[in-house]
């Protein structure tokens, strides 16, 4: 068997557990924003309930019976995500000093201007927007979890704490919904959708990790450690012993 | 093995804490509902006594007059619908809830029975229209009065939506919505009865309870007023309203006659008025359910998640830990 062309190899970049933590709270993020919107008194206004299938969307029972059951699915995938990174110490996703201004110079680079600065495991925009979607996922759940208790029988809050949380929930979902918007147009630039595959299949083409995000993959514990010559023949699939997976993530 | 038995005394701490959660949760509502502090006021209705004289309607619109709703004379169209709710031409009218009107004297025949019923908001014990407002601009006071800020309500109308019985009403062209998007979103304020909060805080009773001639309205603390409903109820071999509605309120009714069957006539009647007049005729029908209970039922499984979140998380990278480990 003749090796793959080099061209088409690939290298771990999101191991199981951050594909799960990720889709999990992606797909909550999207039920808990439409269903979020539902209790905005809007869809029957707006006419959403008009389309085909979609009557159920004015009624304000069952958005909210959505909602909180994506709820569930939000706060799990949180709380998977924050022990796992915790607990295996990956923290190379958290915002370093000096991102703002590598930023600026990645999206100048991608409008033509001037060289992208090596890259980590993850681009300085990404920490960035991580940042900005994790905080504001953090503070819509926590609101969230003070209306949850609000509706409980038996539970006043006064006035002001009332108000104060309902619009701290609106604006941070407001927020949420921007960053979930930036975080899609991103792959709306070629230069980005190499990463797409890491999210499905966990891996993306090794020509990409080698140019783009070099201090990653040349990094003691990078994706190159992958590509030194195997005992055995290398196969697509992971090995059932798991080794594989030490450099992911 | 020490990590295997700080996990396990971690589970077992989880697990008596989600233990205490669901007891706590599972309690019937009357548990939480019962005022710790006896401040919680109710209206105890006896409809045996209540004349329908229209005392308390009166007193309702005298006090509140000056907090009735004064729309724009250009009015904005509810995009992208082709109209706005307007009840200024129909001001005077005393016989169903209006942003004008917050109670009413419901008057009818039932199995040769006439009774008369007021009708205003029930200040339940768990209001949905006040915890699912999505402006967080209406609370239930202390005294377990519900009340909206007019200041900051967009007229959505989704408290009506929510309400066992549709109760607030909608008044285009006025508040928050024109300095925003008139139009676009928003469509108005939302009117009921606030149980005369202002007059409760300094320590009266609402106008329609001090306007009544015959006796039928008694005002006090919750649980007396309850006590009073019940036995009046057994007393006159009768049927009571309120109670367990909604998973409980602050208004009681007694009545001689069976709630189901005052439904029944008020039905009758709902079915001949025209659409816009049906709105502010609330029904009655015995044990309505609380549009939170499904939701309410589900805070266990948000109790849930991060417990399991937080133990596959620990399962899972101590697998990877273990396996990087053994190499």
């Amino acid at each position: 068997m003749s090796p793959r062309p080099a061209k088409k190899r690939t290298v771990a970049r999101q191991d199981l557990g951050n594909r799960i933590a990720h889709w999990l709270i992606a797909l909550s993020t999207f039920a808990l924003i439409f269903s979020g919107f539902g209790q905005m008194p809007m869809y029957a206004r707006y006419g959403v309930t008009d389309l085909p299938g979609m009557a159920w969307s004015g009624d304000f029972g069952i958005t909210l019976i959505v909602h909180y059951a994506a709820s569930i699915g939000l706060i799990t995938g949180i709380a998977f995500h924050i022990v796992y990174a915790l607990r295996l110490r990956r923290f190379d996703i958290l915002p370093r000093r000096g991102d703002v201004k590598e930023s600026v110079q990645i999206i100048g680079a991608m409008l033509g201007r001037g060289e992208e600065p090596p890259s980590h495991k993850y681009l300085a925009e990404q920490r960035l927007a991580y940042a900005f979607i994790g905080a504001n996922l953090l503070l819509v759940t926590a609101t969230g979890v003070v209306k949850v208790v609000k509706n409980l029988p038996g539970v006043l809050l006064p006035g002001p704490v009332l108000f104060w949380t309902t619009m701290l929930h609106n604006v941070a979902a407001m927020l949420l919904v921007l960053g979930v918007l930036a975080h899609l147009a991103a792959f709306l630039v070629k230069a980005n959708r190499p990463l797409l595959p890491a999210m499905f299949t966990g891996r993306v083409r090794e020509e990409y990790a080698r140019k783009r995000h070099p201090l990653w993959f040349d990094a003691e514990d990078g994706p190159r450690l992958e590509l030194l010559p195997q005992p055995t023949e290398r196969r697509r699939r992971p090995r059932p012993d798991g080794t594989q997976r030490k450099t992911a993530g | 093995m020490e990590s295997i038995s700080r996990r396990a005394f971690l589970g077992r701490g989880v697990l008596a804490g989600t233990v205490a959660a669901t007891a706590a949760i599972a309690k019937p509502a009357k548990a939480f509902a019962a005022p710790a502090t006896g401040q919680t006021k109710a209206t105890f209705i006896d409809l045996t006594k209540c004349a329908g004289c229209g005392a308390c309607v009166t007193a309702c619109r005298t006090k509140n007059t000056n907090r009735y709703p004064d729309p724009v004379d250009d009015i904005p169209v509810n995009w992208p619908t082709d109209g706005f709710e307007d009840w200024q031409e129909q001001r005077d009218d005393t016989d169903k809830l209006t942003p004008y009107n917050w109670i009413y004297v419901e008057q009818l025949e039932v199995d040769g029975v006439s009774v008369n019923i007021p009708r205003r908001c029930m200040h339940c014990d768990n209001p949905p229209c006040a915890n699912l407002c999505p402006f967080g601009v209406q609370e239930k006071t202390a005294e377990g009065a519900v009340v909206i800020d007019h200041s900051g309500c967009m007229g959505g109308a989704k408290c009506r939506d929510v309400c066992a019985w549709g109760i607030p009403q909608r008044q285009a062209g006025v508040g928050l919505y024109l300095n925003v998007l008139p139009g676009i979103m928003g469509g108005g304020v939302m009117y009921k009865c606030d149980m005369c909060a202002d007059r409760l805080a300094a320590g009266g009773v609402p106008a329609c309870v001090e306007a009544c001639p015959s006796g039928a309205v008694t005002f006090g603390d919750q649980e007396e007023m309850r006590a009073l409903a019940r036995a009046r109820t057994e007393e006159i071999g009768g049927h009571l309203y309120g109670d367990a509605e909604n998973g409980g309120t602050s208004t009681f009714y007694v009545s001689p006659v069976a709630f189901d069957r005052i439904d029944t006539a008020l039905s009758r009647k709902r079915i001949a008025l025209s659409k816009k007049n049906r709105t502010g005729v609330p029904h009655m029908k015995p044990n309505v359910g609380n549009r939170l209970d499904t939701a309410n039922d589900m805070a266990l499984g948000m109790a849930l998640g991060p417990v399991v979140g937080v133990a596959a998380a620990a399962i899972a990278a101590a697998k990877i830990v273990k396996g990087d480990d053994a190499e």
